[in-house]
């Protein structure tokens, strides 16, 4: 399960990159198609991580990018959930290529007004 | 007027796993500076990394100086095995965790004498999955594979055959009792990756072990070449 060593890293880079005193309402990640990172499994463990620390409650929002899927024979291209899929040509084995991009990209606080 | 919140949205853009990459990028330098090639070899409970890894070290006796990390959930059970073969062995117990991560690398890198040692091998804890994503300073990942495993397993763990340098089949000696598609598995290992070199092999009968050793040997040799 990975997938909580992952809200572990996460919870302490969100720690670091909070402004002082700031509440954390929101957590935005980037997940690319090659992780293999099921986004319910990264949410339980983000519950359990941060359970009980500053940052419980905040809600973590999972981009999870598709596969690109081309394909040799028509030289279409489009995005999809799954890399093995068929073409609409006929071919039933175009390439599929993922990212493996896991990214921070945003978090959302409330902060005093100054 | 104070003591009024507002909600703000502060964009980052970091990679997560930073802290990690960073202690695996340490490790790089420090196995490149000591001319050590480095394998993390990654596989499914049962593919056969120990088995290869002893018929491995029987092999480069004499040849090479390795050494060995083993990473494994509770028992020192490989550790004590591979340690049959060779004196550099550290046996790294994750507990609870189902990968090996950079930094316990590091510390078992601290308890083995790296002096001569020109080939580390770093046995993953089994699984297809959770090890990819996490670097630990290796110069090449081997995925393994096996034919009991079944002929679908390379579709459904695209990471590792994608971020793969060498994909090795064991258990090739068992085919007359197994219906394995080769074909269809070498296809899928294409498709992902199409310039990975794919070698056939058995850890229990020695059969392709010479031509993985070759490729040891080259990697070896340009690790050296590249520490100067």
């Amino acid at each position: 399960m990975h997938e909580f060593s992952i809200a572990e890293a996460l919870a302490t880079q969100v720690l670091r990159h909070a402004p002082e005193g700031a509440l954390v309402r929101g957590v935005e990640i980037r997940v690319g198609a090659l992780r293999a990172l099921e986004p319910e499994a990264l949410k339980m463990s983000w519950q359990a991580v941060t359970d009980g620390t500053p940052l419980a409650g905040a809600d973590l929002q999972v981009d999870q990018r598709p596969w690109t899927i081309t394909c040799s024979s028509c030289g279409r291209s489009w995005s999809s959930p799954k890399p093995f899929v068929e073409c609409t040509c006929g071919n039933a084995s175009p390439t599929p290529t993922g990212g493996d991009e896991l990214d921070l990209v945003s978090i959302t606080v409330d902060e005093e007004e100054p | 007027m104070s003591g009024e919140t507002r909600t703000v949205r502060l964009p980052v853009v970091e990679r997560i796993l930073e802290a990690n990459d960073d202690i695996a990028a340490v490790t790089r330098a420090e196995l490149g500076r000591r001319g050590i090639f480095a394998i993390d070899l990654i596989g499914a409970p049962g593919s056969g990394k120990t088995a290869l890894l002893e018929a491995t070290l029987r092999l480069l006796a004499g040849r090479r100086r390795p050494a060995v990390l083993v990473g494994d959930l509770a028992t020192r059970r490989d550790g004590d095995r591979l340690a049959r073969w060779c004196e550099r062995v550290v046996q790294i117990s994750t507990g609870e965790g189902c990968h090996l991560e950079a930094g316990q690398v590091r510390d078992a890198l601290g308890r083995l004498d790296l002096d001569g040692v020109d080939l580390l091998f770093i046995e993953n804890v089994g699984n297809l999955i959770c090890p990819v994503g996490f670097d630990l300073g290796q110069t090449a990942k081997v995925g393994l594979f096996s034919l009991t495993e079944g002929d679908d397993k390379a579709a459904k763990h695209p990471y590792l055959v994608t971020a793969a340098d060498l994909i090795l089949l064991n258990k090739i000696d068992l085919e007359p009792h197994l219906t394995f598609d080769r074909a269809g598995f070498m296809a899928d290992v294409r498709l992902l990756n199409p310039s990975v070199p794919l070698l056939e092999v058995s850890a229990a009968t020695g059969a392709g072990l010479d031509e993985w050793i070759a490729w040891l040997d080259r990697g070896v040799e340009a690790t050296a070449a590249r520490r100067g």
